[in-house]
């Protein structure tokens, strides 16, 4: 059962206050959230789990750049990409380097990187909410609910927009092509 | 470990957090920065014999309107970048401002001058040596925002370091004036605002290295 960004927000603050019992119930409501963020974007669950763990000691020691007057899930999920992305350039230092030619070649990144900048290029002349909405559930794979918390929008709000958004594009694209 | 026993640890100790936390920790560092900083200053360099009589005069408070007022522009895009989430840095615009103004300022100065002068007017005494001094003294003040972002969460390294290196610049800049006897508005345009330049771009080659977590 998922905890409302309410819920959250209110242990939050109560922490924020000094008071470690909402504190504890903050962490412990953090633990199956930041379990489901990172098992849709990652495999191993001993990684999965140590993610869990040093996202919670950075929600626990960084609580003091938590705006009190903003979305807490926005907050979480920075904290938490943040920390999936710092793993992933840790393992790169790492990464055998006869693996890199596999690597660069599987990995198709010019036509990733070029299609990238058509896309932001597209979605600039979106109006903002369309394009982050788009931008959240389309290209950083958030789920529907997670774009809501973080835009601060319902969840109805970001299919709309995503709606909106991509017929405004199709309607770009083919008149771009022409 | 198990993640039980990491919670009950992190719940074991939860100090109070200030609603204003973030500006108080950057605040803080810069104020701890500086003081190391102004020591330099007034010890190393010296303050200027006249700052008295300067106080008085045009040209010293137009040097320090303008190194506080990106000072404090700075430390707001600073306290932005501080935040996890994607920043908004395009309501920072009014940063040009300082800019623009000391701009005027410095066009009108030098349609008062013989262009002759105007070499002499801008290079100064010290403009071989001011961006440096601008750079080092900016040194601790860097540091103490290292120290505040130890508690905070940057993710654009990068930026965050640049911006940490154009604040604690400024502020080293608003120290420097009381040593720096120059007087013109295109030397404090061209030769401070190198120095802060060159610690930005310091900052922004260190930020993903110290302000990794």
């Amino acid at each position: 059962m998922r905890v409302s960004e309410d819920q959250l927000r209110a242990w939050m603050t109560g922490g924020l206050d000094g008071d470690a019992v909402a504190h504890a119930a903050l962490l412990k409501a953090l633990v199956p959230i930041l379990r489901a963020f990172y098992r849709r974007r990652l495999s191993d669950s001993g990684e999965i789990e140590d993610l869990v763990q040093e996202t919670l000691i950075a929600v626990h020691t960084r609580r003091a750049s938590y705006d009190r007057d903003r979305p807490f899930t926005a907050w979480l999920f920075s904290v938490a990409r943040y920390k999936m992305i710092d793993s992933f350039r840790r393992e790169r230092r790492h990464c055998n380097i006869e693996g890199l030619d596999e690597i660069f070649g599987t990995e198709g990144f010019e036509e990733a990187s070029n299609a990238r900048v058509d896309v932001d290029r597209l979605l600039d002349g979106l109006p903002a909410k369309q394009a982050g909405a788009i931008r959240k559930t389309r290209l950083d794979g958030l789920s529907t609910a997670e774009a809501a918390d973080a835009a601060g929008i319902s969840e109805s709000d970001v299919k709309i927009s995503v709606h909106r958004g991509l017929k405004a594009l199709a309607a770009r694209i083919r008149g771009e092509g022409r | 470990m198990n993640t039980d026993t990491l919670i009950d640890q992190l719940a074991g100790d939860v100090p109070r957090v200030p609603r204003r936390a973030r500006l108080y920790r950057l605040g803080g560092g810069i104020v701890a920065g500086a003081i190391v900083t102004l020591m330099a200053v007034t010890l190393g360099l010296g303050v200027r014999p006249d700052l008295a009589i300067a106080m008085h005069g045009f040209a010293f408070w137009m040097k320090w309107i303008y190194t506080i007022s990106l000072g404090i522009g700075s430390l707001a895009v600073t306290a932005q970048l501080a935040r996890p989430e994607a920043p908004r840095l395009r309501r920072f615009w009014p940063l040009v401002i300082p800019f623009l103004l000391l701009g005027a300022v410095g066009a009108v100065e030098m349609a008062h001058v013989p262009t002759a002068d105007w070499l002499a007017m801008w290079l100064g005494k010290s403009w071989k040596i001011c961006p440096w001094l601008v750079l080092v003294l900016a040194a601790p003040i860097f540091v103490g925002l290292l120290w505040s972002f130890r508690r905070l969460a940057p993710t654009r390294l990068r930026a965050a370091g640049a911006a940490a290196g154009f604040t604690a610049a400024a502020w080293a800049a608003t120290l420097y004036c009381l040593h720096c006897p120059e007087v013109s508005a295109m030397f404090v345009l061209t030769w401070y605002t190198l120095g802060m330049m060159l610690a930005a771009c310091v900052g922004a080659l260190c930020g993903p290295r110290l302000l990794r977590w």
